[in-house]
């Protein structure tokens, strides 16, 4: 509002909503306001230049070194791409795992459920869960060692040696098929030095079928009154092994 | 007139035989009155609300048992009621009242289509009052800063289609051939907004991703809002009011445009930020630390402009209130821009990641930068809508210092308290309820803030209270925050 | 900027340029992933939700507790989330893929509990996420003939490292004590008749088998050992992370433990008479939050279905793309590396 005698009339408590008509008079805040703002053209500096080059290159390689190839799948920054590969257990990985040998699919088995007790390694837990590197049940025939896959064992037992008693082994005939027990007894079998015959699945097959009278698991006992030998129907044997086929060599299955 | 030709006493000229361009002007803020009065008030309303509700959520953090038996009243309820009530409501509402009032002032025509903005107003809010009801009756969506039920969040998008319309008709009618700064930001707000809100909608609740990646969608929008819509508000406000006041041209048409074109491109890049080690590809996390890194450039560039522009002029701010609260904004984004890189890193968000160092960084960047800057705009603004001049410098001071403060406070116990909240998650050997007692203290320090704050905004509700109906001074001359010398190089 | 051509096309193109590259690509990348399952077909992971523990969702997202929680585990190279026993291994993205609205979750001012419906005690849990057939289970260090002369029931205070050994019904999870470590969602199969512990899946970093069950079973008091920083067991309260437990929890956190500034939800419970006995519901309360005499305190349908919801909350299935830290292992880790956990116990 202007100081100036002769305002405007206008209504109300002093609020100009009357003077709508009226701009002749014009705020004395407008008029002495600045002149709206314009833009000069001061040139940018070169140094300016080359600090912003910079910092797109730096932010360019950080983003390039920490982004996992850029895939959906690496979750990890500085890890490296994922393997392309998908794993047996991943939709669509179904037949990658059948391209996968024996001893591979086993060693994928035994990392999934046997590698807790007996560790990646197979040496076990001394006093608790026997080694398979080395042990004569796995070296020897795969009879013995497939009653202990398939229905457990309890109890002490011996092995290499020592004594082992204070866990129990589960029995696995529910929980893996034939194929899977089969592959990771081939895998056992030949991993960490030792050299024994691989398993096949018809074999696991007929000796579970052998045993499906036997619901509990086994003791040390039972497990040395089975002869020490290879389970019927199995493949060529590999070359220095110890075990003796009962029958002719058949392709491995 | 004094050596910076700035009237103090009555203009020497008459009205009649003034400039046109006065003129003009005159008549334009005359034809914003309505639309921007309505917003501002509404605005101030939500503020208001907000501010109580802010203090509840303080309190309650330390203080569990205060009327928890409610259930519209519990803490899970009243915090997302806050923050949608001061980001609809009053950010977004004070923000469309000033860019209504710049657009009006840069397009240098008269408001037209008024019904417009205010069927927009009115409509908006509806919707953040049925938002804000439907989360403390408990239909919150559950992700931030997207709390609104389905009915809420329809209503403002017809409220904000609304005023996007006028924007557009309002660019349609502008005159004069130079698209300046200001308008660059404030059309790329209003256009970025809707694209953002639309996607958040759809992406989340109407044919929604499928699992992070709702997450991520969220976070996408969080981020874009802050700096999309609010910053690019508060951006071009300030480009327009630090020229303005001080009467001087902005520095370099050149950085204004690196810095303009930078921040577009970089900040809305910078989502994942808050979600650093998350479940999420590495390349996405990579990308935003990245461009949070780059965002540096737009503010580099920005602050060397407005330092360049405001060289020698800095004791302008002894007595402008615009010029004190923009500048304090403008250099709260420097500030607000630096901290969230660092807690964006990962080995620094490591420590700070799920703790209240990220309440700090969001109340820097609504807070100390956005809304700073917009009280200086509703500083310099409401006297030209009203015709009358602030009552009380008093108040005004109070209320910068208050807010100053206050949020300096704010951050500060925030940001170490969250800094200790996250070295204590991050020792194993420590039980968790550890980090949680070592960060109370901070949240009682955080509540005094709060004091701080609640004092600030009472004090301009009634000083805005008092303009509002017809009780500021008369006078043509402007209110300083200190008294001006007949020699003093100060003025609006 | 004379042009409003340009200036429109820039604020389109920049903008358009992060929509698509934050939103649109990453759900081409990760936006259409299907639940992991073995060759069999079972064993899916992870499974939708529904009923009650939808609602609870619900509930959950209404009544904002995203703001205070969070629920997922950051990677072991990236924080202590795994060494605080909040999970095995790191969230991935295919854990989320049944949720909506997902709850990530970006403050803690209460724990991760991405995976407290694992650490549930046996009998309490939900039915566990994954498929029908027993799962290629390891058996932990639960089998340790300590284990068989390990107290039964529900509170685990005498701290043995053994679950309850009669066979838990098929998909309820085991815990093991507070102390050491939680316990991952467990398939017990039903073959475990004579073995004096079921078969479970190897608790995540359970210190578990040899050291724990030889030398600590008696002694296991809970304490926040190194390594173990939970909040203790408090005595005369329900078994940690149960029902029961869940209940006290929100009707009053202080009851549970006198620091938590968590707020109580009194709201979801309603005070009754007592008819003719206690109902199974009734929340055990104890001290000043408890209810008169001849009342009780029982939880609604919205209490039960959050409930249900948190028992529900587990992400401790292996993922074949992540590695799990101890336990059954993911068969391939991002980096390529041969599967291998650290050995337990060793």
């Amino acid at each position: 509002m202007t100081e100036e005698p002769k305002s405007p009339a206008h209504i109300g408590q002093g609020m100009d909503y009357g003077e709508q008509a009226d701009v002749q008079q014009v705020h004395a805040a407008v008029q002495r306001e600045k002149r709206e703002p314009r833009v000069g053209a001061e040139p940018l500096s070169i140094w300016l230049i080359a600090i912003y080059g910079l910092a797109v290159f730096f932010g360019g390689a950080y983003l390039g070194r920490y982004s996992g190839n850029f895939t959906g799948g690496g979750l990890d920054p500085m890890g490296a791409p994922p393997p392309a590969k998908k794993t047996a257990a991943g939709p669509g990985g179904g037949e990658q795992a059948a391209e996968l040998s024996p001893h591979d699919r086993g060693k994928k088995i035994f990392a999934a459920n046997c590698q807790t007790c007996h560790q990646v390694n197979g040496f076990g837990v001394p006093g608790q869960y026997p080694p398979l590197a080395g042990s004569e049940f796995t070296n020897g025939g795969s009879r013995r060692m497939g009653m202990i896959v398939l229905k457990g064992l309890q109890g002490p037992v011996k092995v290499k040696g020592q004594q082992y008693g204070t866990a129990v082994m589960q029995p696995w005939d529910k929980t893996l098929t034939d194929q899977k027990i089969a592959d990771v007894m081939t895998y056992e079998r030949s991993d960490w030095g030792n050299s024994a015959s691989p398993v096949t699945a018809e074999q696991i097959a007929a000796l579970r079928k052998e045993l499906a009278s036997h619901p509990e698991s086994f003791t040390e006992h039972d497990i040395l009154a089975a002869p020490d030998q290879d389970l019927p129907g199995g493949a060529a044997p590999k070359p220095g092994e110890a075990a003796k086929p009962a029958e002719p060599p058949k392709p491995q299955g | 007139m004094n050596a910076a030709g700035i009237p103090i006493k009555e203009p020497a000229i008459s009205a009649a035989a003034g400039d046109t361009e006065q003129l003009e002007r005159a008549y334009i803020d005359a034809s914003t009155r309505v639309p921007v009065l309505m917003f501002y008030t509404s605005a101030m309303a939500w503020l208001i609300l907000g501010t109580l509700l802010a203090g509840f959520v303080s309190f309650k953090l330390h203080s569990p048992d205060l009327l928890s038996d409610i259930s519209f009243l519990t803490w899970g309820r009243v915090r997302p009621a806050h923050m949608n009530v001061m980001v609809y409501g009053w950010a977004s509402m004070a923000g469309m009242g000033t860019a209504i009032w710049l657009m009006a002032r840069l397009c240098r025509t008269v408001l037209r289509y008024p019904l417009l903005l205010v069927a927009g107003a009115g409509f908006w809010n509806l919707g953040v009052l049925l938002g804000v009801g439907g989360i403390l009756l408990g239909d919150s969506t559950g992700y931030q800063w997207l709390e609104f039920p389905g009915y809420a969040a329809i209503i403002l998008f017809v409220a904000y289609t609304l005023i996007a319309s006028w924007a557009v008709l309002m660019f349609r009618y502008r005159r004069g051939e130079q698209i300046y700064i200001t308008q660059w930001y404030l059309l790329g707000a209003f256009l970025w907004f809707p694209w953002i809100y639309a996607a958040g909608q759809l992406m989340l609740f109407v044919v929604p991703v499928q699992g992070v990646l709702q997450s991520a969608v969220g976070w996408w929008y969080a981020n874009n809002l802050l700096f999309l819509w609010f910053g690019a508000i508060a951006l071009g406000t300030a480009y327009y009011m630090i020229p303005k006041v001080i009467g001087r041209p902005v520095y370099s048409y050149h950085l204004a445009t690196i810095g303009f074109w930078s921040y577009a491109l970089f900040s809305s890049w910078t989502g994942m930020q808050r979600l650093v080690d998350g479940p999420f590809p590495a390349w996405m996390i990579t990308a935003s630390i990245a461009a949070t890194i780059l965002t540096m450039i737009p503010v580099a560039t920005v602050g060397l402009n407005h330092h360049m522009t405001m060289q020698g002029y800095f004791p302008l701010m002894r007595y402008s209130p615009t010029l004190r609260f923009t500048v304090f904004g403008a250099m709260s984004y420097t500030v607000f821009s630096v901290i969230g890189v660092l807690i964006s890193l990962r080995s620094v968000a490591r420590y700070v990641n799920f703790t209240q160092a990220s309440i700090a960084y969001s109340h820097l960047g609504l807070y100390a930068f956005f809304t700073m800057v917009i009280f200086g705009s509703m500083y310099y603004i409401v006297p030209r809508l009203i015709g009358r001049e602030w009552r009380y410098a008093s108040l005004i001071k109070l209320h910068f210092w208050a807010s100053a403060y206050g949020i300096g406070l704010m951050t500060l116990m925030l940001l170490a308290g969250g800094f200790l909240q996250g070295s204590s998650m991050e020792d194993p050997s420590l039980a968790f309820s550890e980090s949680v007692e070592t960060v109370l203290p901070y949240l009682r320090g955080r509540s005094l803030a709060g004091l701080l704050l609640t004092a600030s905004h009472f004090i301009f509700a009634y000083h805005f209270g008092l303009m509002l109906l017809g009780l500021g001074r008369t006078s043509t001359v402007p209110t300083f925050l200190n008294p001006v010398e007949a020699e003093a190089s100060g003025g609006h | 900027m004379k042009g409003l051509a340009p200036l429109f096309l820039g604020i389109f193109g920049t903008f358009a340029f992060s929509w698509i590259g934050l939103t649109v690509v990453p759900n081409w990348q990760i936006g259409h992933l299907n639940p992991q399952s073995d060759e069999e077909g079972t064993d899916i992971y992870p499974q939708p939700q529904s009923g009650m523990f939808e609602r609870g969702a619900h509930v959950y997202a209404a009544n904002g507790c995203i703001y205070c929680h969070s629920q997922q585990v950051r990677a072991d190279y990236a924080a202590a989330d795994i060494e605080r026993k909040w999970g095995n291994r790191r969230s991935a993205p295919r854990d989320y893929i049944f949720e909506q609205p997902v709850f990530l979750g970006k403050m803690r001012m209460g724990q991760d509990i991405a995976n407290i419906g694992a650490r549930a005690p046996a009998e309490q849990a939900s039915p566990a996420p994954a498929g029908a057939a027993a799962p290629p289970a390891s058996p932990s260090g639960g089998t340790s003939p300590a284990a068989s002369v390990a107290p039964q029931g529900g509170a685990p205070a005498a701290g043995s490292p053994s679950p309850p050994s009669s066979p838990a019904p098929q998909g309820a999870a085991v815990s093991s004590p507070p102390s050491p470590a939680p316990s991952s969602s467990a398939k017990v199969s039903a073959a475990s008749a004579t073995s004096p512990a079921p078969n479970i899946r190897a608790a995540p970093t359970s210190p578990v088998p040899a050291a724990a069950a030889a030398s600590a079973s008696p002694a296991a008091s809970p304490s926040p050992a190194a390594g173990a920083p939970w909040p203790v067991q408090t005595a005369g309260e329900p078994p940690m992370y149960s029902a029961a437990w869940h209940h006290v929890h929100l009707y009053s956190p202080r009851n549970i433990d006198v620091d938590s500034n968590m707020p109580s939800y009194r709201f979801l419970y309603e005070k009754r008479r007592i008819r003719d006995t206690r109902s199974a519901d009734a929340l055990q309360l104890t001290g000043s939050d408890a209810p008169p005499e001849g009342w009780e305190i029982v939880p609604s349908y919205d209490a039960k279905c959050l409930v249900a919801y948190l028992m529900s909350l587990n992400q401790s299935h292996p993922l074949n793309e992540v590695r799990s830290v101890g336990g059954a292992p993911a068969a391939s880790a991002p980096a390529g590396s041969p599967p291998a956990s650290p050995a337990p116990g060793k």
